[in-house]
């Protein structure tokens, strides 16, 4: 073969590539879009201004990553809800166990994937950080 | 026994069982969720549905259909489960399906079996109930909506409990669970109707929404109240107990307890617990190290005999049986006592003189297996719920006849035909006596009583009680008496029972000995069904005895050590676990021994009123944080373990004991295990018993006994006066001593004290239910709630003894009987 060919070859690909959309994301000044069903960060769902979660503990339970603490309480209603509810993001495994085994549909999750945080304490989130935003 | 084919298996099963029961014994499970083993087959759900080929193939209930020779059964054929499909079909029509919130979730018998049936659809559309929840009840919580009408709760509540607070109430569709006119539930809380529900309409209201059943693990142990020694299972996550857990396969009791044993776990976890030793420094006591606080106390034993110590039965015997040890041998002193010197007389100088052994001679299950039973007191039902459930199903399953001496009716005296005769309080004894003068007199003795070493001597001091003497003095008629006799020598089989305990002063020794002289005479002794049965107060009374942690040669009793202390030649005063404060009768001597002991250190689990006024106190273990045996009082031998770790701080009494005989200059042993091989030699009856063999359900330690009347002595009856009340002091049903204090479920229904009154006493003094009344005596004046009731004869006042708010010991200083006067 001849030596130059390779080289043509190398050079045509990279003329091709010069003028087509780049794969590259500019991040953080280009974000990406994510899938509808990406599993990112968890949300609790919120209706009729209260978190739906009834602290039925199954998201507790089935978590692979033992990484959800809930703990129930009764409000004036005499209604359980989480007292508590907290999620350590540095364990949890992203599988949305959870999401699948909640019985009433409290609980979601989001496309947020920036996730990073300067100290350990602040992965854990507690419900005020995991609420919706409405 | 009959034969018969399940699923074409051939079987047996005895001629008594339903179809139900004989295919459980051989393996083959039917599913069932209005039955119950413990209750009488009732038939309302129909989940058990079987078709019999003798019947034409109809479906019959099992639970209720008695197994007779030759049938043919199937259980599960495709028809019959589409029945039981059809069956939780209609049952999850009106149900409210909240297993989300429900705390019945992952114990219920309605959702295993949809899980089961996989029924996962609903032919069939309905509205759901809509009845009104309790949730104002501190205990139970009441959701009608979650109901399958099993009719459980109302069936325990009645079969065993005898209670009978619930029932079905209004009719067709609208047929829920309920009290009398729809009234809140006001019972005794034993929480037996939460343990048989198979869903969530019963719950248990301190234990609502802490945790999921799953997440649980699930600690076998022994009940740290009274002596019944019941097995209770303890519900633990993160190191809390939250809840017991029924078993109806634990005990002898099939998992049935009181509210104390239900409902009164919560001092284990108290906030209110000691967490670290406390030193008295200038007037104060302030927190310190181990160290500096258990050398303080190895400096003060060096006393010898200056030493005394007084501990709780409620330690277990290897921690009783080491703190003697310690005692005797690196201290050398021989004062030592517990349960106030006298709560344990009955047995260890009662019993010791009549039978030649300090124990019962007779077992709870002795009970249901007797003809005839004599109760002494019927508050033997309050000191030992469980034992009283064994009384109610002899009564009312076996057919046992029932009598009741007492100064009081009670609960016992409701059972159907139960005899309850009310006498003058004090007069037990004289009547007892008076009962076996006419055994005597009626040639209604025994055989083998005339061989019975001190017979003549007997019938010669009964010369002064016929039945006429006494029942001048006891408030009863003669004729009364002498049937009470007959009845109790004609029967084949009869046990007596008796309560014991600290506010129990007039059960002593002489009560035991009129007992046992009664067994005796008749020959009632030794043989099933027969006996005398002892009720000892706490978990490890009876341990306690067998330990031998009372004074013996020469040593000094309860009362002694405290009037020693007063004198001044007890200058140490060693308290494990009692609150003598409190529970000891004359509260202005015990609180002048207490201020007068140079050294008092008590080691406690929490800070009560003796512990206050120590110069050091040691943080300890409850039973759910220590291995070791408790006795039970019928001489049940049972194992605990830990069911939650003990924090750092804290020690278990035999690691104090262990670390003071080291500090002593002795040699402690390494493990309760290594202490219970001691005791397992040297003690009667329990020769051969390891920590390993009893761990599955512990063990009888046989009573042998060698029986010898004990004549009695003349009495002098208690004198009434005019103007005056007869004060009784014993223990309310929802107490055992003065730890249930710290249970939160036992004060949410019974938090004060009180005394009870007749309703004839409150019209003539004027008095309304709740309304503060002065009772003064001639050592004091205290004020108590009035509690009107109709169990109380006139001119006859009870007040129970656990509470330090009001310290009943301010006007009782230990008379069986104190007259009292009464000022609203
Ligand atoms: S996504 Fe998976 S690992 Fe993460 S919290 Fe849910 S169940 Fe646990
Ligand atoms: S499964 Fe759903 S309702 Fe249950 S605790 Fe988790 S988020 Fe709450
Ligand atoms: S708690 Fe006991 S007494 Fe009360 S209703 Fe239930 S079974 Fe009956
Ligand atoms: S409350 Fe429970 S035990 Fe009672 S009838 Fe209803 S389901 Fe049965
Ligand atoms: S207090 Fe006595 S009767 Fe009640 S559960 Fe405990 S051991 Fe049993
Ligand atoms: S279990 Fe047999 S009818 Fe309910």
């Amino acid at each position: 073969m001849n030596p130059i060919t390779p080289i043509i070859n190398g050079m045509a690909i990279t003329l091709k590539h010069m003028f087509m959309k780049p794969v590259t994301l500019q991040y953080p000044d280009e974000r990406p879009k994510v899938a509808e069903r990406f599993r990112g960060l968890h949300g609790l769902k919120v209706s009729h201004s209260k978190a739906k979660c009834v602290a039925c503990y199954l998201c507790p339970t089935v978590c692979p990553a033992k990484c959800i603490t809930v703990e129930a309480g009764e409000d004036a209603n005499h209604d359980k809800y989480a007292t508590v509810y907290e999620i350590d993001m540095l364990r949890c495994i992203f599988c949305g166990y959870c999401v699948e085994a909640c019985p009433v549909d409290a609980l979601k999750m989001t496309g947020e994937f920036e996730l990073a945080n300067y100290s350990r304490q602040d992965f854990i989130y507690s419900k005020e950080r995991l609420l919706e935003k409405q | 026994m009959v034969n018969l084919t399940i699923d074409d298996k051939q079987v047996t099963a005895p001629k008594t069982a339903t179809i139900y029961e004989a295919a459980k014994i051989n393996g083959i499970n039917i599913p069932i969720l209005c039955h119950d083993k413990k209750l009488k087959p009732f038939g309302a759900c129909r989940m058990c549905l079987v078709e019999v080929e003798q019947m034409k193939g109809r479906q019959i209930p099992a639970c209720t259909t008695p197994a007779t020779e030759g049938m043919i059964i199937r259980t599960s054929t495709p028809d019959i489960i589409k029945a039981r499909k059809m069956v939780l079909e209609l049952l999850l029509l009106n149900h409210p399906l909240d297993c989300p919130v429900c705390d019945k979730s992952g114990d219920c018998d309605l959702q295993n079996l949809t899980y089961e049936y996989k029924v996962n659809s609903n032919r069939f559309t309905d509205e759901k109930f809509n009845h009104e929840i309790d949730y104002n009840n501190p205990l139970i919580e009441r959701d009608m909506n979650r109901c399958v009408l099993c009719g459980k709760c109302a069936r325990i509540c009645d079969e065993i409990v005898s209670f009978g607070a619930l029932t079905f109430i209004d009719r067709g569709i609208d047929t829920k669970i309920g009290c009398e006119f729809d009234d809140p539930l006001n019972c005794e809380f034993c929480g037996s109707c939460i343990s048989v529900c198979p869903v969530g309409a019963l719950l248990a209201r301190p234990f609502k929404h802490k945790a999921r059943f799953w997440a649980m693990t699930k600690h076998t142990s022994v009940c740290g109240y009274c002596g019944t020694g019941c097995n209770v299972t303890l519900g633990v996550k993160d190191n809390k107990v939250l809840t017991t857990i029924y078993d109806e396969e634990q005990g002898f009791h099939k998992g049935q307890l009181c509210v104390r044993g239900r409902f009164g776990y919560q001092f284990i976890n108290s906030a209110q617990r000691l967490s670290k030793p406390l030193v008295r420094k200038n007037g104060v006591l302030s927190e310190s190290t181990w160290d500096e606080a258990l050398e303080i106390v190895a400096g003060r034993l060096k006393g010898g005999s200056n030493v005394a110590a007084l501990a709780t039965p409620r330690l277990t015997n290897e921690e009783l049986s080491l703190f003697k040890t310690m005692l005797l041998e690196n201290v050398g002193t021989k004062n030592f006592d517990h349960a106030a010197g006298y709560a344990h007389a009955a047995l260890t100088e009662g019993f010791a003189r009549s039978f030649g052994a300090t124990a019962s001679s007779a077992s709870i299950l002795d009970i249901q297996k007797s003809d005839f039973l004599l109760v002494i007191k019927t508050d033997a039902y309050e000191t030992h719920p469980v034992v009283g459930f064994e009384i109610n199903m002899a009564v009312k399953n076996k057919g046992v006849k029932l009598s009741i001496l007492s100064d009081k009716r009670g609960k016992l005296s409701k059972l159907p035909d139960a005899k309850t005769l009310v006498h003058r309080p004090g007069s037990e004894i004289a009547l007892l006596n008076s009962i076996a003068k006419t055994i005597l007199d009626e040639k209604m003795v025994d055989a083998s009583a005339a061989a019975v070493a001190g017979y003549a001597e007997l019938e010669k001091a009964l010369s002064g009680f016929s039945a006429e003497a006494i029942a001048e003095q006891s408030g009863l008629n003669a004729a009364d008496i002498k049937k009470l006799a007959s009845e109790y020598a004609s029967s084949e089989k009869a046990l007596i029972i008796f309560p014991t305990g600290q506010a129990y002063t007039g059960h002593n020794a002489v009560l035991a000995s009129a007992l046992a002289n009664l067994a005796i005479i008749t020959g009632k002794y030794g043989k099933e069904g027969c006996g005398v049965l002892c009720l000892s107060e706490k978990n490890n009374s009876q341990g306690a005895v067998d330990m031998g942690f009372y004074p013996q040669d020469g040593g000094l009793n309860s009362v002694q050590i405290l009037d020693a202390c007063i004198n001044g030649t007890v200058k140490t005063l060693f308290v494990a676990g009692e609150n003598p404060l409190v529970s000891y009768p004359d509260r202005n001597k015990v609180k002048a021994a207490l201020d007068a002991v140079e050294f008092l250190v008590v080691s406690e689990l929490f800070l009560t009123e003796t512990a206050a006024m120590a110069d050091v106190v040691l943080p300890v273990c409850s039973y759910a944080e220590k291995e070791g045996t408790f006795t039970s009082t019928d001489r049940r031998v049972q194992f605990i373990k830990p069911a939650i770790r003990k924090s750092v701080q804290i020690k278990t009494d035999f690691e104090i004991f262990s670390d003071l005989i080291t500090r002593l200059g002795g040699q402690p042993p390494l493990r309760p295990a290594l202490q219970f091989e001691e005791i397992a030699a040297n003690t009667p009856g329990y020769l051969g018993m390891n920590h390993v063999s009893l761990q599955k359900n512990g063990a009888f330690a046989p009573v042998i006994t060698i029986p010898a009347f004990v004549a009695p002595q003349a009495l002098t009856p208690v004198v009434s006066e005019t103007g005056k009340l007869a004060l009784v002091t014993g223990s309310a049903l929802y107490h055992s001593g003065t730890l249930s204090q710290y249970g939160e479920g036992p004060m949410h229904v019974c938090p004060e004290g009180y005394i009870e009154l007749s309703r004839s006493d409150a019209s003539a003094y004027k008095i309304a239910e709740n309304d503060l009344c002065t009772v003064s005596s001639a050592t004091g004046s205290m004020q108590l709630k009035a509690k009107i009731s109709l169990r109380m004869p006139a001119g006859v006042v009870f007040a129970p003894y656990h509470f330090s708010a009001t310290p009943i010991n301010s006007i009782w200083s230990g008379a069986p009987v104190t007259l009292v006067t009464l000022v609203k």
